[in-house]
């Protein structure tokens, strides 16, 4: 017990976490060039919520079999999206589409690659944590008990949830979860690259990286029309927002049928509404780190930087043979911004050098941003405890 | 106020008595409903029979559905709400009836199960039901995580349409669901919910959706003391075939475009295209049937 106070001691005054600093501690570090984030009213930020969402998100704990976490598939040295183009569920399945990169994820306005309904992180995060199709993190209504009551036994969590809901009696419940690990990842923020210095006048740009950012805010490639925000894309939200606009684009992918038809279940916002104009319609992902994110697209079907660029400079894609087989190019639902434009080797470099002139090292190294548990940690259910807990937990419900 | 209450401890049977003693008051009302396949109680555990047009054996997996604004007819007509109890399968406003107790054939369901809707009304006589399968709309959108019961059971949640939904029907056909990429699956489902909503990244809420899908549910001649709701699985899957599906999610999951999705959404008496009721007001799936 002497022990466990100590330990906690110590992570809270590592945090600076005593008395009443505890309530609204919380500023954003941001450049002048970036507005502050629109934050939910009901989940506002602290430190102590932050520690807690870090902990969550690398705790495997969370996930129905005790095998993974959030950090599995959003790797932090990947800027927070994972390796391969779908990623491995803790039940074993693939995900239908690519894990994005967490990068400035506060400042979305929809969330998912294609999905118009989800616009609050706390509501994204109730698709990996209970989906079925594929399971992700396995959560549902007969283990969510078990879980919970596993992160109880965790000696830092009781009081790490105590410091971030101070106002709960309760504050151990799955809602908590989601708010922690949304307000964690508000942190996750990209805005000290190479061209943000360039922005403040703290250095210049290399002779390729502004003739690549010249194409890029040109119009004979137009990248800026679906990545022209502080943000690089074209769904922003900030704190002081009175307008936004959610736009979804089809960029000439896939053509399977000569209709346009991108495959399932992967046709962008088409497969929530079935009209034609949202056939293979996606959200412009942000390019901050992109360099760093490959695989890409949302199916994760181009391996590096330069096959997407190169994509983008035909004019979309043809794929010619195969089950995939189509002329993207040729897609009738493809945005008027997807037009050939035939750059030329030299021209691809120097828009490879600027995107990589938006990467923001201290993201993959930050170890605020780190696995907070001990090096090697593995969770190990106790298998009788846990089938003795679910023996109690008949039907559960959430915290009220 | 001891006769209103009277009642309420007496129980149900009791209803007629009290009703002629007090008849202006609120009397405890509850609605059976029942899950039907092949005329018997479809339960986890037993086979179904066959279903659907391809006559497939089948077991069942899950079988799980939200009504809500439920209201008895008076003979003039008149729709009298009931006002629904509350408690751990419903609050004021929707209901949940669950007929899976996670055992056999059925899974990621809970051991508890819940075939009445309970409320109070008028005393009279009622000689139809109302009330529409669905959630409504100013809930739907809610998280499983921070709404009490009935809305905070995960599996009803939808999170890909950042709502829920408002049943959960599943079947195993023997030999499983053949798919247009030639894999097998081995359930057919039927979600249904409201689809193609949109939010407001403003408020971080869900405010719209293309198509509602909620199933207004008239019944007549329905008299809460004598008879009962029969969601027929044999009806619901009549035109629909299990062994094989032509593309989209397996079985229908309220996909406009799901081949699947015409025959099952007929015989709920829904446009799939519109989300809305067909004209007719039939919904073949359910019926009236004695209480058990």
């Amino acid at each position: 017990m002497t022990r466990r106070i100590g330990r906690l001691a110590a992570l809270l005054a590592g945090l600076g976490l005593v008395g009443s600093a505890l309530a609204q501690d919380w500023a954003w570090p941001l450049p002048s060039h970036v507005p502050a984030p629109r934050v939910p009213a009901d989940n506002p930020m602290s430190a102590a919520k932050v520690e807690l969402g870090r902990r969550l998100f690398y705790d495997p704990r969370l996930s129905g079999n005790g095998t993974l976490a959030c950090a599995g598939c959003h790797l932090q040295a990947k800027a927070f999206s994972d390796r391969t183009p779908r990623s491995t569920g803790s039940a074993g399945a693939l995900t239908h589409r690519n894990a994005p990169g967490l990068a400035n994820v506060a400042w979305n306005a929809t969330y998912n690659w294609a999905n118009p309904a989800v616009v609050s992180l706390e509501r994204q995060m109730e698709g990996p944590l209970f989906g079925d199709d594929p399971v992700e993190m396995g959560v549902n209504d007969g283990n969510r008990a078990t879980i919970l009551q596993r992160l109880r036994n965790e000696p830092l969590y009781p009081p790490l949830f105590a410091q971030a809901f101070p106002e709960n009696p309760e504050p151990i419940s799955m809602a908590s979860v989601i708010r922690a690990i949304a307000a964690f990842e508000r942190t996750l923020l990209a805005v000290d690259s190479r061209y943000d210095r360039y922005l403040q006048g703290r250095l210049q740009l290399t002779a390729a990286e502004k003739r690549g950012m010249e194409l890029f805010f040109g119009e004979r490639a137009e990248c800026h029309h679906c990545h022209g925000s502080f943000n690089f894309n074209d769904q922003v939200v900030h704190a002081r927002t009175r307008e936004v606009e959610t736009p979804f684009h089809n960029t000439g992918l896939y053509n399977l049928d000569d209709q346009g038809t991108y495959p399932f279940p992967n046709r962008g916002v088409f497969e929530l509404t079935a009209q034609a104009q949202d056939m293979g319609a996606f959200r412009a992902p942000s390019l901050r780190n992109v360099a760093l994110t490959a695989p890409y697209f949302h199916d994760g079907s181009a391996a590096t930087l330069r096959e997407v660029l190169r994509i983008y400079s035909a004019g979309g894609r043809d794929i010619p043979e195969g089950p995939l087989k189509g002329d993207g190019r040729r897609n009738p639902h493809k945005s008027g911004l997807i037009a050939r434009i035939d750059l030329s080797e030299a021209e691809l470099d120097d828009l490879e050098a600027f995107l990589g002139s938006l990467t923001d090292l201290s993201l993959p190294h930050d170890p605020r941003y780190a696995d907070p548990w001990p090096a090697g940690y593995r969770f190990q259910p106790t298998h009788t405890q846990e089938a003795a807990h679910r023996e109690t937990a008949h039907r559960s419900t959430s915290q009220p | 106020m001891h006769a209103h209450r009277l009642p309420l401890l007496l129980g149900t049977a009791l209803l007629s008595a009290c009703a002629a003693q007090a008849p202006s008051g609120p009397q405890p009302v509850v609605i059976d409903f029942a899950l039907l396949a092949n005329g018997h109680p479809a339960r986890c555990g037993a086979p179904l029979g066959p279903l659907g047009a391809d006559a497939r054996s089948s077991t069942l997996r899950d079988a799980r559905f939200y009504v809500q604004d439920v209201a008895l007819v008076r003979a003039d007509g008149q729709a009298v709400p009931l006002v629904l109890d509350h408690d751990d399968w419903q609050d004021g406003q929707v209901a949940l009836l669950d007929f899976e107790d996670a055992t056999g054939t059925c899974q990621g369901g809970t051991p508890a199960t819940r075939t009445q809707v309970r409320g109070q009304a008028p005393a009279g006589d009622y000689v139809g039901l109302r009330f529409s399968l669905g959630v409504p709309e100013a809930l739907n959108h809610t998280s499983t995580e921070l709404q009490g019961p009935p809305l905070d059971i995960a599996a009803m949640g939808w999170s890909w349409q950042a709502g829920r939904k408002f049943a959960k029907l599943e079947v195993n056909p023997e030999g499983g669901v053949a798919k247009a990429d030639g894999a097998r699956a081995p359930s057919w489902y039927l979600h249904l919910g409201s689809t193609g909503c949109s939010g407001n990244p403003l408020t971080g809420e869900t405010v719209a959706c293309l198509r509602a899908n909620r199933v207004p549910v008239t019944l007549r001649g329905f008299d809460p003391r004598r008879d009962a709701v029969a969601l027929d699985l044999s009806s619901l899957l009549a035109g629909s075939q299990l062994g094989r599906d032509q593309g989209g999610a397996v079985g229908c999951m309220s996909g406009p475009d799901d081949p699947e999705c015409p025959a099952v959404f007929a015989r709920l008496g829904l446009d799939l295209a519109s989300g809305q009721p067909l004209p007719d007001g039939q919904v073949p799936a359910l019926r009236v049937v004695p209480r058990p």
